[in-house]
């Protein structure tokens, strides 16, 4: 007995070679985009801080992340003195408490700037940078180590 | 008594129809006469139109929209677009040596650049023989603003359009 279907919402036809059944793309996700950040970190003075200039290691930089799939973390550099950076998460139960103390370090190094110290840069880092993140809560230190004080321009997009 | 001939096409289609009701149909919201925003799972903003339109190519870095004031974006608001197409034609008998290079920045909640300048997402040189389209992929997505210059020793009428795609991922 043949497989019939209903095409053009009116037509009752055969499953042929010719016509096969309809098919759709399902379970399938656009990818908005979140804007989840913009700050100024003063790097006039040294040592770490994160980027929004809090030193005290358990405060999270960005909250609430579990559904984006990379950070995007474009920043503007007004001078490229040596700068290091590090990138942290962790996973929170569902109260938003993290799930235990300290956090997961997922990047470091230092963060990509001109090579004239004193030229201004435009840059961009994912997070991670090969597969996928879903951290709940990320910490984002940078410490000037060398060079002038200058201010770095952040903004971390969320992408799902 | 009046006997109303029909085919069986016909008939299948009075049985569709009839439950909703003519009256019913009348008043239906009609969205876009196109066969895609008929499709089941279509989203008319997965892609967008960013820019069309013709570019004067001479010997001077030019935006798409033909200004040299770098300060300049050609695109804004491109934030939830995960790339960029650029897909054109360039007129003339000519082969095709035309320069061009992409910019990006990004901007606060005020819409103000971060800072001044730009970041060079890349450069490159479009060959081509006379009377051929092109097409380049930005694969550097998310920025909100792009600035997409073009330059030509030979001056040039191009003829282009720019296109966002928000792509999708599977669960």
């Amino acid at each position: 007995m043949p497989v019939r279907f209903l095409r053009n919402a009116w037509e009752l036809a055969d499953v042929s070679w010719e016509s096969p059944l309809p098919v759709a793309v399902a379970n399938a996700r656009f990818v908005p985009a979140d804007t989840l950040l913009i700050a100024t970190t003063n790097l006039f003075p040294t040592g770490e801080r994160d980027l929004l200039g809090f030193t005290n290691p358990d405060l999270p930089t960005l909250d609430g992340c579990g559904q984006y799939r990379k950070l995007l973390w474009i920043y503007f550099r007004e001078r490229s003195s040596t700068t290091s950076y590090t990138i942290q998460a962790r996973a929170t139960d569902h109260n938003g408490a993290p799930l235990a103390t300290g956090w997961l370090t997922i990047a470091s190094g230092t963060l990509p700037g001109a090579s004239d110290p004193n030229a201004s840069y435009w840059g961009r880092l994912e997070i991670p940078a090969t597969g996928d993140a879903y951290y709940d809560q990320y910490r984002i230190v940078v410490e000037r180590t060398s060079g002038s004080g200058y201010s770095l321009i952040n903004k971390i997009v969320g992408v799902r | 008594m009046n006997a109303e001939r029909i085919t069986r096409r016909e008939m299948l289609k009075r049985l569709m129809i009839a439950p909703v009701g003519a009256a019913v149909l009348t008043t239906l919201e009609v969205r876009e006469a196109s066969a895609a925003a008929l499709q089941r799972y279509y989203d008319p903003y997965f892609v967008a139109v960013l820019w069309e339109g013709r570019t004067r190519c001479d010997a001077l870095w030019r935006s798409l929209k033909g200004d040299v004031v770098r300060i300049l974006p050609t695109v804004h608001g491109a934030t939830p677009y995960d790339r960029l197409y650029w897909t054109g034609y360039a007129l003339g008998n000519a082969p095709v040596n035309v320069d061009m290079r992409v910019l990006a920045r990004a901007v606060d909640h005020n819409g103000v650049p971060l800072g001044s300048g730009w970041r060079e997402i890349g450069q490159a040189t479009i060959q081509t023989p006379p009377m051929r389209w092109f097409r380049v992929e930005i694969p550097e997505g998310h920025w909100d603003e792009y600035r997409l210059e073009v330059r030509s020793a030979t001056p040039r009428l191009v003829y282009s359009r720019l296109i966002g795609s928000q792509g999708y991922w599977r669960e």
